[in-house]
């Protein structure tokens, strides 16, 4: 990454040591900069090919968690589906890709509205209600979450909003910004998911901070989502057993929380004891078994713990971490303010999202219902991942021009 | 230049470096945790871990059998029916189906003969300490008719599984109940008391030896359970058996009993008392003949060749659980505790059967010499002693004249043993202080367990003036020891007390040159079924008693001469002494509102004995009138003087009982 700051820093003077044929030949090419063939040549290959691994490692471990409890037998109808939403999923990061993030910025609004609609309908009687959070819709045989597909709207409306305005941003700006986030929140809230919704937080506050936010507005900001935080906690929002499920990492001795100190117990218990070097995929007896609720979804990286042990687990975070780290880069690399606050929302949700998930498996973070990018089976949350991976993907590519 | 990057300077570099260190620090701290989990503790959360998914069930095991000294089957196994419920699949059935499937399981068990109430079968089912992964059983024997009924009618009883068992069976019904004991269903107790017990492990439904050998070898007759592992998954709900141990059956128990002299035994003591009963007393009063007990030993090694007690019980009783109401007759006074087992747990004054010991502490102390020669006048002032307490009379008030310690013995001559108490007493400067008789009893394994593996021994008692202060400043009476006690003591009343076995192993410590060994029951174990010796259980001595010639001698004669011109005499009346002698020693206690303990100790053949034996019959008269006979028909027996007959179905020996010998005259103790 530094040679590529380096690169942008000195673009000026490098251009002057270019021979005139050279010169020439970089005229030629940028005629033609909007049939753009030049830009998949710029495509990152390394955040793509890490992305396709996780993808890959989630698909192993959902078949894992989802196969039945007899060892002999394996039920391959999750892994199937979840193939079909990797599949999905890479078809509509292509699809994403193939028009310039900079016109995306135009026609923002119309997926923000639709996925509003979605939100505004998933609370009405047309959504599906599941442990207690009304957030599907059931479609035949399948499930939308459309506070997944919110994630990413919201980072390119946000995106689009904060891209143009002055530094440091004016209160004005700023109070579009949130309102722009504080909506689908809001809606989330109802049905309510507070993992869900927190994710919101973390990416308003890394786009903020990126775009220029006076420092005492994130001050206030930070204090403002501490107190909401503990307002939802102590309000009547959230169903008792939400609550318990959240703060029961505070106080794992506490009162009445065994159900909800269960779910972290084996949770813990599956990733510990994989030890260094794991159980050996499908061979977690705490996975297969199914000792740990909501396995394949919420909590896949115990499945990761168990069968494949300390080993897999640094390979599966260190995967995760490269991606943030190629996202990170193209964020700095961006050839406008608009590509860097994508990249920095869909880093800010990654981040977000890996820290409060695996934490939470490992009983370092409350139990919230939020889904690992790229490795949780569903739709939704494949797709998203996906959809947010081509959103930097198309910043990356068209760095140049 | 409109790119904001330019525009500004380097304010979202510094920031985008802000959010990186957010980033590498969320991070860190995720791979910091997973270090801890994985690499720095895993270890108790894989035990956890396994702990979720494995369930161990017991498979019940077969006990070893019970065998006596030829390898005759004591206690056998049998197959029995139980029936019993599985709750998973109760647990299947709407509310109202399940409750009438137990209700007519409730039905058909108690038209059958084992009465359960629905809310009885519920206990069980609720109860958690069952296993969940095996049927609950609610009835255990049942006919197998019954077994049929509900395999013919599997659809109308959906849960209700029919198995097989082993229960205890007794070939020959109560023969050597008191020895062999019996089983029972664990109770909270033995099961906490067993809660560490790792390679036999106890269940709720487990059967455990209750008395007897049953409890004392418990370990070797116990089988080993099977393990059958089972995988559950998160619900509890089995996925499949990881692993499966057989149960393997208990070790045999190979005793030293021989079931034909056993028999003999309780035959002989179950008609001595008859006798008795049917026997008035010269004073015309009654004998009630409660309680009885014999002991058959081999003095060479402490080996018990048979031991019976009167009254006994029907082992079968407590198979598959005994009723309240014969629980109830089993533990009424009036009914004299058909579960003891008088002859460890009865507690005699020993009479003049306690005077080998006497005697052997006379010549040992110097009281008396072997050749010393006392007038025996029929009875004895204690010197120095005035009142009426203070002359003592011989039984039936008989003058035996000049008496060394040999006839003594033969004829049980009391003022001898008077004298030698008295001096004991009078001389103690001279003859080892107070306890100077009683530390020459003790050797003999008098006044402790005897150390049998078989629980409830009591320990006997030889009073000494230190016991008899401490015990009376407890119940307020007279704390002083007197010549008079020393007196009682010499011919085995007043405060001594013996158990039929301590008797028995007294005189065969003696007859076997001085080593008291400890009375063993058990020779050995053996893998079941096969013969293959797995532990032998090897002799041990308690002890040693220095028996100089002299002072052996003289007693072995006297004991020689009982049954051929002593006070056993009519008792041995016809058995051939000359090839077969046999040196014992009558005993009368007396015991305050009741009739005499007719007490008979033995051993023989004299030269080199093989037996020794002690025969105790309570409330029944003179002991050469009662007890002589029963330890008569025993060397009958022993001595091969009377065929012995081989042990019947009911305990007893086959064909019809030979009287006892008549003894109705003369000789008094």
């Amino acid at each position: 990454m530094a040679r590529g700051v380096i690169d942008l820093d000195r673009l000026p003077g490098r251009e002057r040591m270019l021979t005139p044929r050279q010169r020439g030949r970089r005229r030629e090419e940028s005629l033609f900069r909007d049939r753009a063939p030049a830009a998949w040549k710029h495509v990152d290959l390394v955040l793509l090919a890490t992305a396709a691994t996780v993808s890959v490692l989630g698909a192993m471990m959902v078949l894992s968690s989802t196969r039945g409890t007899d060892p002999d037998v394996y039920d391959l109808s999750y892994l199937r589906k979840q193939v079909l939403f990797i599949v999905i999923g890479v078809i509509g990061m292509v699809l994403i890709t193939l028009v310039d993030y900079r016109r995306l910025r135009d026609t923002a609004w119309l997926p923000y509205l639709a996925v509003m609609v979605l939100l505004a309908l998933v609370v009405s009687s047309l959504g599906s209600e599941r442990r207690g959070s009304q957030a599907w819709f059931q479609i035949g045989a399948f499930q939308l979450q459309p506070a997944e597909l919110a994630k990413v709207v919201v980072i390119l409306g946000v995106a689009a909003v904060l891209a143009g305005a002055d530094v440091p941003l004016r209160l004005r700006r700023v109070g579009l910004a949130l309102a722009l986030v504080a909506l689908p929140t809001a809606l989330i809230l109802l049905q309510p998911d507070l993992g869900t919704a927190l994710v919101f937080i973390a990416i308003t506050m890394g786009m903020l901070l990126i775009a220029g936010a006076r420092a005492r507005h994130i001050v206030i900001l930070t204090a403002a989502g501490v107190i909401g935080v503990v307002g939802v906690l102590t309000s009547d929002v959230l169903e008792d057993y939400q609550r318990d499920r959240l703060t029961v990492f505070l106080d794992a001795d506490g009162h009445d929380v065994q159900a909800e100190a269960y779910n972290s117990d084996q949770s813990k218990a599956a990733i510990a004891s994989g030890r260094v070097n794991g159980k050996g995929y499908l061979e977690g007896t705490q996975t297969r078994l199914g000792f740990v609720p909501e396995q394949h979804t919420d909590f896949i990286f115990t499945a990761v713990g168990e069968e494949l042990g300390f080993v897999g687990s640094v390979t599966v975070l260190g995967l995760l971490a490269l991606m943030c780290v190629r996202i990170w880069r193209t964020a700095q690399i961006a050839r406008d303010r608009l590509g860097m606050l994508i990249c920095v929302g869909v880093l800010s949700m990654l981040v977000f999202q890996v820290f409060q998930n695996v934490g939470m498996t490992m009983g370092i973070m409350p139990i919230t219902g939020i889904t690992l990018p790229f490795m949780s089976y569903g739709g939704s949350s494949v797709i998203a991942s996906w959809l947010a991976l081509g959103l930097v993907l198309n910043v990356h590519m068209r760095r140049f021009g | 230049m409109n790119d904001p990057r330019h525009r500004e300077g380097h304010v979202p570099r510094l920031r985008l470096s802000i959010v990186a260190v957010i980033a590498v620090a969320l991070f860190a701290s995720l791979f910091t945790r997973l270090y801890e989990l994985q690499v720095a503790g895993g270890a108790d959360y894989q035990v956890q871990a396994e702990a979720n998914r494995v369930r161990t069930v017991q498979v019940p095991a077969p006990r070893g059998r019970i065998l006596d000294r030829n390898g005759t089957v004591l206690v056998d196994n049998r197959v029995a029916v139980v029936v019993a419920l599985d709750r998973s699949q109760l647990d299947e059935l709407d509310d109202g189906e399940r409750a009438d499937v137990v209700a007519r399981v409730s039905v058909e068990l108690t038209r059958a003969g084992h009465p359960v109430s629905t809310d009885e079968i519920e206990a069980r089912l609720t109860d958690q300490r069952f296993s969940r992964y095996a049927p609950v059983p609610v009835a255990v024997d049942v006919p197998e008719d019954l077994k049929i009924y509900f395999e013919e009618r599997a659809d109308d009883f959906p849960g209700v599984v029919v198995e097989r068992t082993a229960l205890r069976d007794y070939p020959y019904g109560p023969l050597g109940v008191h020895i062999l004991g019996y089983v029972g269903k664990i109770n909270d107790e033995e099961l906490a008391e067993h809660q560490d017990e790792t390679a036999k492990p106890y269940t709720l439904n487990d059967e455990i030896g209750k008395s007897g050998v049953e409890q004392t070898f418990e370990r070797y007759l116990r089988g080993t359970p099977g393990m059958r592992r089972i995988e559950v998954d998160a619900e509890g709900d089995p996925v499949r058996v990881i692993s499966e141990r057989a149960p393997r059956a208990g070790d045999d128990l190979v005793l030293s009993l021989d079931v034909d002299v056993q028999a003999l035994a309780e035959q002989k003591v179950q008609q001595g008392l008859a006798d008795a009963r049917a026997r008035p007393n010269r004073d015309g009063s009654r004998n009630n003949g409660t309680t009885g007990a014999a002991v058959v030993l081999d003095p060479n090694n402490g080996q018990v060749v048979a031991m019976a007690s009167y009254p006994s019980y029907d082992p079968n009783l407590f198979v598959d659980g005994i009723d309240a109401q014969e629980w109830a007759y089993l533990n009424d006074p009036a009914n004299h505790y058909p579960l003891n087992n008088w002859a460890i747990q009865g507690q005699w004054a020993p009479g003049s059967s306690y005077k080998l010991f006497v005697g052997y502490s006379a010549l040992m102390a110097g009281v008396m010499a072997p050749d010393t020669v006392f007038s025996d006048r029929g009875g004895y002032q204690i010197p120095g002693c005035t009142g009426i307490k203070c002359y003592r009379s011989n039984a039936g008030g008989a003058a035996y004249g000049n008496v060394t310690i040999q006839r003594a013995i033969t004829v049980s001559s009391d003022a001898y043993f008077y004298n030698v108490g008295a001096q004991f007493w009078l001389q103690r400067d001279r003859f080892g202080g107070d306890d100077g008789m009683q530390n020459n009893l003790y050797p003999f394994g008098l006044g402790e367990r005897s150390g049998i593996a078989l629980t409830g021994e009591a320990p006997g008692r030889v009073p000494t003036p230190s016991w008899k202060r401490e015990y009376n400043e407890r119940v307020d009476g007279d704390p002083v020891w007197r010549a008079g006690d020393s007196v009682n003591m010499a011919i085995g009343q007043g405060d001594v007390l013996v158990t039929p076995l301590q008797l028995a192993n007294g005189y065969a410590t003696f007859a076997n040159g001085g080593t008291r060994w400890v009375p063993m029951i058990a020779l050995r174990t053996e893998r079941y079924q096969t013969g293959e010796v797995t532990h032998e259980f090897a002799p041990e001595a308690a002890g040693e008693v220095p028996l100089p010639p002299h002072v052996r001698q003289p007693i072995f004669d006297g004991l020689v001469n009982v049954p051929i011109s002593g006070t056993a005499v009519r008792a041995f009346s016809g058995f051939p002494l000359d090839q077969y002698p046999i040196a014992g020693k009558t005993g009368t206690a007396q015991v305050d509102d009741k009739a005499d303990t007719a007490v008979f100790a033995a051993f023989g053949p004299a030269p080199a004995p093989q037996y020794a034996v002690a025969v105790f019959l309570e409330e029944s008269g003179f002991g050469g009138t009662a007890a002589a006979p029963v330890a008569r028909a025993l060397f009958d027996g022993l001595s091969g003087t009377v065929p012995l007959q081989p042990a019947g179905p009911d305990g007893f020996p086959v064909g019809d009982a030979e009287p006892l010998t008549e003894n109705t005259g003369g000789s008094y103790d």
